[in-house]
């Protein structure tokens, strides 16, 4: 018996390793999924996101029980799960080829994955920048679900990463926004001396300072070079814009951060700045609910991180992207599943979005006085003037490049990395992934 | 034919447990090995052999012999403490103390043991914090200052802030069970002693000492074997970093897997450790037997 | 078995010690292990007092009087940190702790009989297996397992942490149940026979009730294990909604990163069961952790 219930556990792992394996990892299957619309609608769909945070969750539900309100024959199975756990769950759903009709990704390197195992259907038919519903969305959100000139993602959401100011602090010290990288950092000096921190940082878990890098490298690197980088199957990372990035992220450390940011959490980090002990914090759009939130209030506005003068890359690049919702390619229920999206995106659903969630949508023109404060108009506004999305840099590339970055811009700030050697453990990390994926 | 059927009824009793050893623990603990030979992750899952590629890889890899390392100051740390100091507790602790008072401390000492791992390192990562936390404000209030760092976020101190926590939640542990093996010596021995004018120290030497090396031998494998296996504590402080300056096998193993999908080379670092705990239990194991011929 | 603090104490002789003994240096010496014993229960209970302190603060007091007293006992603290997950993953902790401990202490206890009263075909074999299984550590089975429990559709599940506590325990429950079996005069079993009494009646209904000190122990045991356990945890639950406490209390951490108290509060009510616990069942406790270390 024993020797059955064995054969039988590794027959179902061989299966499960022989399914939906059309040879080799990089030889997408383009989704054969049908995506015209359903001439009834009707069938269940299957949906997981990553939104289980209770001041996040009702927004989605909302839209479901309301689309199958509309749609009496449809039925919507709803999973939500938190953020960390979202990527064990797709992982193991993916191995298993479980995944439900729709689920959530970020842009990048973890929707191209699913790309190159041919999990998810492209989509540029319905979403492409020249179709009806495609038109609806700003160029620049399409573009971040692009892989290979196909679109392949839904943007749910609009983020960017800004500075964010505090002004009482500013005039206290007699500075105004910096017009360029040089000037922060004297700023920095200014308000250091009025006893302030000027940068309120926190890089707990290394993705903090990510951030920064993912600015600067698009700043210092010529966008043809990121590209190529950035992609698995090309990675290089031989520009020397990324020393540089990494010096000038060292400089701005030294000048406007602290010691022990490492040890310090971007939430702690945070609170210092609300609470006015600090001049400035790097923070994304999401987050600007929880500066208007701050007791006593904050009188508070926001900028982009500087661009280093005579830098070789894109000035109007803006670190910050979307996130949305990927198809299934092997769904049954594709067309239902895209018109239930296009549902999401209407414009009353993505206006409302901005007033439940206080997040920005990518659909035009559904952010307005009448549900958003200023900064996040302001904020949209200065989307809208970005050139490109430059996309978090621990989400657009491998896996194994984002951990080399990681680890080593945290050496880097304990002392014991120069940006040379961080560099080479990058490239390290590109060619291992570059073998990886053929 | 009937009495061998009869023979084999028997078996009814051990079932249920071979059939979950033989599915959850050993038949996992094969195919690791062959899993390491192996490249693949969740999003491509057929793998494709490697051959002996992994290993290559993971020998070649600083992290990995940083994380061995880790490992190794684990252990020497936690034998100083938890079969060292956690002695001389338990000696005291019979020593001097009156009865009732004994089982108080006693009581108390364990109960960092009691609560869970996770608990004691979220509670520290509070205490290490660099801004609030009272690690760094003590040192403030008596004049150390200028020793006040952050903690677990800084390569210099981060593996040895997350050890020093595993030294206070299990040193009350190991003296526990010292304590109770003191307790079996008989106690004519103790009168012997005072008959002949030991003092309290020699006493602890010539008779303490060598009655509890039973029980000192089975703390030091105990502890050296915790400290390979080591992954709490570091996973819920520092998760390895800054730099995976912290990392111990058993977190680098996860952050492979599940965080850089690198499952093959995650496979060969677990079969490190099934090499090093295996044969710290086997020397165990066979440590016990010999002392059961012995006596 | 063994004597903890039943029978005479030898240590109560310590009063009748002659004063002359009482040199300087005896002054000196227990002068100083008081102190240790001293310092050492500080600094013990001090993290633990601060945490339940600090579950009763706001933020202002843990952050600016680390050491103070809480202004008033914030009891909402705790009703937040129950309401905001706490609830569930205390929960989800019962259901998995109290359905493994009965597989546990059912299993092992139904083996161990088999195997110290029947002769069975490979008996030694299955002996060996038992054994075996003392040897291997969960971390080495963490990526097949996953596999695993993917291809049968237990991830995500009760049952894969259920499953997975029961089968990685039952080898030392095995071992400590048996420990006690053997000691059991057989001369019950053969009564029990006499009165027509089958083998499953015989340990249902005599042995089982006879040896349930240690099944107190081992349950004890296996409570503490799996109340605390993480790394199976972490890696084959990824629901939120059934998270156990020791993962659950480190996602309830990334979410309230500066709502110390509410955290704080958290903890504590994750510590106390296993803390009461053991404060209840210390003696059976102690019995386990020497019986399974010990012999």
């Amino acid at each position: 018996m024993n020797k059955h219930r064995w054969s039988a556990l590794s027959l179902a792992t061989l299966i499960v390793a022989a399914a939906g394996c059309g040879g080799g990892g990089t030889s997408a299957t383009p989704g054969k999924a049908d995506l015209a619309a359903p001439k009834e609608k009707s069938g269940t769909l299957t949906m997981v996101t990553k939104f289980a945070n209770p001041e996040y969750a009702p927004y989605f539900e909302k839209v479901v029980a309301e689309y199958k309100k509309a749609n009496p024959k449809v039925d919507i199975k709803l999973e939500q799960v938190g953020d960390q756990a979202y990527k064990d769950k797709i992982r193991v759903l993916s191995a298993s080829r479980d995944l439900p009709d729709i689920y959530f990704s970020w842009a990048g390197d973890f929707a191209n994955k699913f790309v190159r195992a041919g999990l998810a259907a492209d989509l540029t038919s319905v979403i492409g920048p020249s179709t009806q519903w495609g038109s609806t969305f700003a160029p620049a959100a399409l573009k971040a679900f692009e892989y290979g000139g196909k679109n392949y993602g839904m943007p749910l959401d609009l983020d960017g990463k800004y500075l964010a100011y505090n002004k009482a602090v500013f005039d206290k010290a007699g500075v105004t926004v910096p017009a360029s990288f040089e000037d922060l950092l004297t700023a920095c000096d200014k308000l250091k001396a009025t006893g302030v921190q000027p940068i309120a940082f926190g890089n707990q878990y290394g993705w903090a300072a990510i951030h920064y890098i993912t600015q600067l490298n698009a700043y210092d690197v010529p966008a043809k070079t990121l590209t190529s980088d950035y992609t698995p199957a090309t990675g290089a990372f031989t520009d020397p814009g990324y020393v540089t990035a990494l010096k000038q992220f060292s400089d701005l450390v030294g000048r406007c951060g602290t010691k022990d940011a490492n040890g310090l959490s971007h939430e702690t980090a945070q609170a210092q700045f609300l609470s006015g002990k600090a001049g400035m914090h790097y923070l994304e759009s999401v987050e600007f609910e929880a500066v208007d939130k701050a007791k006593p209030p904050l009188d508070w506005s926001f900028f982009r991180l500087p661009a280093p003068s005579g830098a070789a890359g894109d000035p109007s690049a803006l670190t910050g992207a979307p996130d949305g919702f990927l198809v299934n390619a092997q769904s049954k229920n594709a067309g239902l599943a895209v018109d239930f999206l296009k549902f999401m995106t209407s414009q009353q659903n993505a206006a409302a979005l901005t007033k439940d969630l206080g997040w920005l949508s990518p659909v035009k023109g559904s952010a307005s006085t009448a549900n958003a404060n200023k900064q996040l108009t302001d904020a949209l506004a200065d989307m809208d003037k970005a050139g490109n999305f430059a996309i978090w840099l621990d989400t657009i590339t491998h896996a194994e490049v984002a951990s080399a970055y990681l680890s080593g811009v945290e050496g880097m700030l304990s002392g014991s990395k120069s940006p040379e050697q961080v560099m080479t453990g990058v490239r390290e990390a590109a060619a291992k992934a570059k073998k990886e994926v053929g | 034919m009937g009495a061998l059927l009869t023979r084999w009824r028997a078996w009814v009793w051990v079932l249920p447990a071979v059939a979950l050893l033989l599915v959850f623990v050993y038949y996992p603990i094969v195919d690791n090995l062959r899993l390491s030979f192996f490249s693949w992750n969740a999003f491509s899952p057929e793998p494709r052999f490697v051959g002996v590629d992994n290993y290559t890889e993971m020998f070649t890899d600083p992290v990995f012999w940083r994380a061995l390392l880790n490992n190794v100051a684990y252990a020497v740390v936690s034998l100083v403490f938890q079969a060292g100091l956690s002695l001389v507790l338990a000696a005291l602790l019979e020593e001097l103390v009156g009865k009732r008072l004994r089982g108080l401390l006693r009581t108390l000492y364990f109960i960092p043991a009691a609560m869970s791992i996770t608990v004691a390192g979220v509670l520290f990562s509070f205490l290490y914090n660099p801004r609030y936390g009272l690690v760094n404000e003590a040192l403030q209030a008596v004049g150390l200052g200028h020793l006040a760092r952050a903690w677990l976020g800084e390569e210099s101190s981060a593996i040895w802030s997350v050890i020093a926590m595993s030294q206070w939640q299990s040193i009350g542990y190991t003296a526990v069970l010292f304590v109770v093996a003191m307790q079996r010596i008989p106690r004519e021995y103790y009168e012997a002693a005072k008959v002949d004018g030991s003092g309290a120290v020699r006493t602890f030497f010539s008779i303490t000492l060598p009655m509890v090396r039973e029980m000192t031998t089975l703390i030091v494998i105990l502890t050296i074997s915790g400290a390979f296996l080591v992954f709490n504590e570091v996973m819920v402080m520092t998760a390895g970093g800054p730099d995976n300056s912290s990392q111990v096998l058993g977190t680098w193993l996860y952050r492979k897997a599940f965080f850089e999908d690198d499952m093959g080379y995650a496979a060969s670092v677990a079969t490190v450790i099934f090499v090093i705990t295996f044969a710290i239990a086997a020397g165990q194991l066979a440590l016990s037997r010999r002392r059961r011929y012995d006596s | 078995m063994i004597a903890l603090d039943s029978g005479v104490d030898r240590r109560t002789t310590a009063k009748h010690r002659p004063r002359a003994t009482m040199s300087f240096r005896s002054v000196v010496g227990r002068v100083l292990g008081w102190t240790l014993l001293g310092a050492f229960a500080v600094a013990v209970l001090y993290p633990v007092l601060w945490m339940v302190l600090s579950g009763f603060k706001d933020n202002q007091e843990v952050f600016n009087q680390p050491w103070g007293l809480p202004g008033e006992l914030r009891w909402e603290n705790y009703a937040r940190a129950w309401d905001l997950g706490v609830t569930r993953y205390f929960t989800n902790s019962v259901i998995v702790t109290s359905a493994s401990i009965v597989a546990t202490t059912l299993i092992s206890a139904w083996a161990a009989y088999g195997l110290c009263r029947l002769k069975l075909p490979f008996g030694n074999g299955v002996a060996l297996l038992v054994l075996g299984g003392l040897l291997l550590s969960p971390t080495v089975a963490l990526i097949p397992l996953f596999r695993l429990l993917t291809a049968i559709g237990l991830f995500d599940t009760y049952w894969a942490l259920i499953v997975l506590y029961t089968a990685f325990r039952i080898p030392f429950t095995i071992f400590l149940i048996r420990a006690y079996m053997i000691e059991l005069p057989r001369s019950v079993d053969e009564a029990a026979t006499i009165d027509g009494a089958t083998r499953a009646q015989i340990f249902w209904r005599v042995i089982l009730p006879m040896s349930r000190p240690i099944l107190v122990s081992a349950a004890l045991l296996q409570a503490l294990f799996a109340w605390n356990e993480f790394a199976f945890a972490l890696v084959f639950v990824s629901d939120e909604s059934l998270k156990t406490l020791p993962v659950g209390l480190v996602s309830m951490q990334s979410r309230l990163l500066t709502d110390w108290p509410v955290v704080l509060a958290g903890l504590t009510i994750a510590a106390l069961p296993t803390i009461l616990l053991f404060l209840i069942g210390q003696r059976q406790f102690l019995r386990g952790l020497t019986e399974g270390v010990g012999k």
